[in-house]
């Protein structure tokens, strides 16, 4: 059923009057903070209104304009764009809480606050997206957006870091819009509200070649190896900005792009037929495995959370590449499972560095007995990475490997328990120095500001609550669920 | 013998309680060092009760069931607690207040105590959960949790060798948990049902490759914890390394959660007859043999006692993996009952080495010349705990051999018969010394190491769990064949089994 509700519309923009405010409120500490979180709650709380009718099945959609007939800017909210959008908006609040405290002493407030309402709002645009032109122009806003904030600190290693993620993403942009015009030529349409508008009569090297296109575009923010280059140097960016940038933004949008494209553009029987989604999930596999191998050997924390960060979104694009149900579950539940836990430890990161100026692994020692609650839950938040049954990333280890299986792929479920054991190599050696090295230095406990250790505690709290139920209050599996059932047209 | 199951709250609160007290240990600590052992030993005897009032039940023919929460749309945290699960849940239980009350006595002054006793005390919630696990989804999270989250409690002493042991022991034990998931994922896959049946939940037709797959996968990974040659690596560093409490439990049951493993999996996911016709069981038995005799011969040259004792725990669970290996039911029954009475002499035996370590200052088998002299009720203690080991009747060692014989004459393989006597000939050989240091050699200790030492026996915190051990140990010997006692329950758990 589908509803006309400019509540789909009001979302992105909320983020955007906010960021207005944010500029127009210049240096008055106060009121940009009361833009920032009142924006960000009442995203939350939009979002979160639509979610009972999601869960029944309703669509909301809202056109707002259109350039020509067939094409213009248009929302809709479905299945999978709602879980998305919660997701992020949910974050949202969590981060907007956190950057507050975090950023209290730094210089350019103002254009930071600004620029992170707006990356948002293009996030959620990028999630209620109804046709290819819409989701274009909010992933290219996005890219533009996220500029200044890698840049913030603005030495000259910013600088250069900021060129290369331009260099990178603005060539991603550029297939994704070629796909677009491509898709519409073949296609006739743009609309990513059917499960699949691509037939095999374009011929299959045009479908090869369109495939490559979108995937090439939309990869090089998912990360996908050799597509990742500009994820690693990225993290000179204020720890906020990582986070946004590792666990909500960017690189989910990255993954959600790809989702799409093989979900809405060409949907799974025609990928099927064309056999190019083996080749992505051979791809994938070896990123998972491949930057796990290389997170071993970073001893700057930051480095570490970033090639994390690279193996996680492949986790999305080999169940979405899968082309089965039970592995498309774990791909879009795993957009919320990486969200929650990368954020808790980006939120970890920052909070050390800001309490004890340490950023090297190395430098940790002890530091769990410092820093109790926060090292807590980075421990959380690594068992979750893991797999460890309870954490929430095993429902992804547990239904990707049941995917795989289901594709009669098991290589795939050997490189998810590779993968997990892999973790283990890079994330326990972190909790075994904080917690079981000297020097410990008990009489100096100094936990971050609550403004950090709060959002901190949260997410840790929502890692566990989505690897134990299905049933987290804002959280919907349900909504993944339908999602997939709509994508296979059962 | 799938009879209607009765809904329990226990077997939740067997697994929950322990959580809740967990997360108070430090709190109750700031109010004072009463409080908090008033909480752990509340919790523990609260737990005991609760498994005993369970096993009393299963025992008179009821089991119990509960759904805790719904992990996916298809499958529940589900418990359900048959004669098996009964059975290991009140070892458990009972093994983990014994070692809790000494551990207040012999952990006394010691760093990081909330830590040791947060853990100690979850580490008990996660193997009851274990124990009462109704499907295998279940039974994988207790299984990694309790895996991973004992991490602290062997590198509690944080010295380099602790340190060394602890690596040493999440490596094993993290890919041994991967491959078990990776059964599970499998079998999940193949057999879509979840809940443990008596009968086995995989079908006969289904491809053969991955029936051995999941095999293989089950046997390698739950083999790492039932220290099964060649996969045993952890455990001769381990318990040396972890304070002697936490030692008797890993020993008593948290290896034996191992071997738990190996009879769910061979009786409630395959069942005997699919695993018959597979005929794979036959590889089970000679690692088995192996590992009883080889580790027994191991354990002959270990100087240091805690070492020593960790061989000989790999050579008895290797008897509980050949028993269960024969897929015969006397045998099965063996393999149940040792379990349970490995646990309290094993777990009586690490509770000694705890106080020669504490009272004595020795670790090493040299340094217990005379030791019978200055502290008496531990060598007798010891002693008794020895000889049950080698199988001494009436001692409850012997009652489990005598059905594991049983079962291999059952079986047809009298030959095993020389392992089982040759494991018993070596255990013999390892610990009677011990026993003849103690009580007829001249004392080791000089004047000097005394003035370090306290050189006499135990306070009663310590020493009493230690006696009730050895009670335990002498009991179930004793009264083997009274009702409600451990075989009476192995039998009912085999008759499912064997349905």
């Amino acid at each position: 059923m589908e509803v006309v509700d400019a509540r789909v519309a009001i979302a992105p923009a909320i983020s955007l009057l906010c960021a207005a405010l944010v500029f127009a409120a210049a240096d008055h500490t106060f009121w940009r903070r009361f833009f920032s979180l009142s924006a960000a709650l009442a995203k939350l709380i939009i979002v979160m209104s639509m979610l009972p009718g999601a869960l029944k099945g309703v669509v909301y959609t809202f056109d707002l304009v259109e350039f020509t007939p067939g094409v213009g800017l248009a929302f809709r909210a479905d299945a999978l764009g709602m879980f998305f959008a919660v997701v992020s908006s949910t974050l949202w609040l969590f981060t907007s809480i956190y950057a507050i405290g975090y950023m209290e002493r730094e210089p350019n407030r103002r254009r930071f606050f600004g620029f992170f309402a707006l990356c948002v709002s293009t996030t959620v645009g990028v999630a209620f997206a109804e046709n290819l032109l819409t989701l274009f122009l909010f992933y290219e806003t996005l890219t533009i957006c996220t500029y200044p904030l890698v840049v913030h600190d603005e030495t000259p290693e910013a600088m250069r870091a900021g060129r290369t993620y331009l260099a990178y993403t603005l060539t991603g942009g550029a297939f994704v819009l070629l796909g677009s015009i491509w898709t519409y030529q073949l296609a006739g349409t743009m609309t990513l509200s059917q499960p699949g508008i691509l037939t095999m009569e374009a011929g299959r090297t045009t479908l090869t070649a369109l495939f490559v296109c979108l995937i090439a575009g939309f990869g090089v923010k998912a990360a996908i190896m050799p597509l990742h280059g500009w994820l690693p140097t990225a993290m000179v960016a204020p720890t906020p900005v990582s986070a946004l940038l590792h666990a909500v933004a960017v690189v989910k949008v990255g993954a959600f792009g790809v989702l799409r494209t093989i979900y809405n553009v060409f949907g799974v029987d025609l990928l099927q037929e064309l056999g190019v989604c083996d080749w992505l999930a051979a791809l994938a596999g070896i990123t998972i495995i491949a930057a796990s191998v290389i997170a071993i050997f970073q001893d700057n924390f930051k480095r570490r959370l970033a090639f994390s960060t690279i193996s996680q979104l492949s986790y999305i694009v080999l169940g979405a590449a899968l082309l089965s149900p039970l592995a498309a579950t774990a791909a879009i539940v795993h957009i919320a499972n990486q969200a929650f836990a990368k954020i808790t430890m980006f939120f970890v990161a920052g909070s050390i560095q800001r309490t004890t100026g340490k950023t090297a692994i190395h430098e940790f020692a002890g530091i769990g007995y410092r820093m109790p609650y926060t090292m807590g839950a980075f421990t959380v938040a690594a068992l979750s990475f893991i797999g460890i049954p309870l954490f929430a990333g095993f429902v992804t280890k547990w239904y990707l490997s049941l995917g795989a299986l289901e594709s009669d792929q098991w290589i795939y479920a050997l490189v998810m328990l590779g993968s997990s054991l892999l973790n283990a190599a890079y994330w326990l050696p972190i909790i075994y120095t904080a917690f079981f090295k000297s020097p410990r230095e008990d009489a100096l406990v100094h936990e971050a500001h609550w403004t950090m250790l709060g959002p901190t505690l949260l997410c840790a709290a929502y890692v566990l609550l989505l690897g134990m139920t299905v049933s987290v209050p804002g959280m919907p599996f349900a909504l993944a669920q339908a999602a997939v059932k709509f994508v296979f047209g059962m | 013998m799938e009879t209607e199951a009765t809904r329990s709250i226990l077997p939740m609160l067997a697994f929950a309680l322990p959580i809740v007290a967990a997360m108070l240990t430090v709190p109750a600590r700031r109010l004072s060092e009463r409080a908090r052992d008033v909480l752990l030993i509340g919790t523990a005897t609260a737990v005991a009760a609760a498994a005993l009032v369970l096993a009393a039940g299963v025992a008179g023919g009821t089991v119990y069931e509960m759904y805790i929460l719904q992990l996916t749309p298809k499958i529940w945290m589900y418990m359900r607690v048959d004669a098996a699960g009964a059975l290991f849940g009140a070892t458990v239980a009972v093994l983990w207040l014994l070692a809790l009350v000494y551990s207040l006595g012999y952990m006394r002054g010691e760093h990081r105590l909330g830590r040791y006793y947060s853990f100690f005390i979850l580490c008990l919630a996660w193997t009851m959960g274990l124990a009462y696990a109704g499907n295998l989804l279940t039974f994988l999270i207790f299984y990694e949790l309790f895996s991973v989250l004992t991490y602290p409690l062997v590198v509690h002493e944080e010295t380099p060798e602790a340190m060394a042991a602890g690596t040493k022991y999440i490596i094993y034990i993290l890919v041994g948990g991967t491959l078990v998931l990776l059964a599970i994922v499998l079998t999940f896959f193949s057999a879509g049902t979840q809940t443990l049946a008596s009968g086995g939940i995989l079908s006969a037709d289904t491809d053969p490759m991955t029936l051995q797959a999941i095999f293989w996968c089950f046997l390698i990974g739950f083999g790492v914890k039932a220290a099964i040659v060649p996969l045993h690596g952890w455990v001769p560093d381990a318990h040396p390394a972890a304070p002697a409490p936490f030692s008797a439990v890993l020993s008593g049951v948290m290896v034996a959660a191992g071997s738990f493993g190996i009879i769910r999996m061979i009786f409630q996911v395959f069942g005997v007859s699919l695993l018959k016709s597979l005929d794979l069981a036959p590889y089970l038995t000679g690692f088995a043999a192996f590992t009883v005799l080889f580790a027994a011969a191991l354990a002959v040259n270990q100087e240091n006692l805690k070492r020593r004792l960790a061989y000989s725990t790999i050579s008895q669970m290797g008897y509980v993996t050949l028993a269960i290996s024969l897929l015969g039911m006397q045998s099965t029954i063996g393999a149940l009952v040792h379990i349970t009475n490995h646990a309290f002499m094993k777990g009586g035996l690490f509770l000694c080495a705890g106080l020669f370590i504490r009272r004595l200052g020795a670790y090493n088998v040299h340094q217990l010349d005379g030791a019978a002299r200055r502290m008496p009720v531990t060598a007798a203690c010891f002693t008794i705990a020895s000889l049950a080991m080698i199988g001494t009747p009436p001692l409850s060692g012997f009652t489990s051999k005598w059905y594991l014989g049983l079962g291999m004459l059952e079986t047809g393989n009298p030959w095993l018969l020389a392992v089982l006597l040759g494991g018993a000939l070596m255990a013999a050989i390892y610990l009677l010394p011990i026993v003849y240091r103690m009580y007829f050699r001249e004392p080791a200790l000089t004047p000097e190491d005394l003035t370090l030492t306290e050189g006499r026996e135990a306070p009663m915190t310590m020493l009493a769990p230690l006696v009730v051990a050895t009670i335990i140990t002498i009991g179930l010997g004793i009264g083997a064949s009274l009702p409600g006692l451990p075989v009476a329950l192995a039998r009912m758990a085999a008759q499912a089994f064997f349905q």
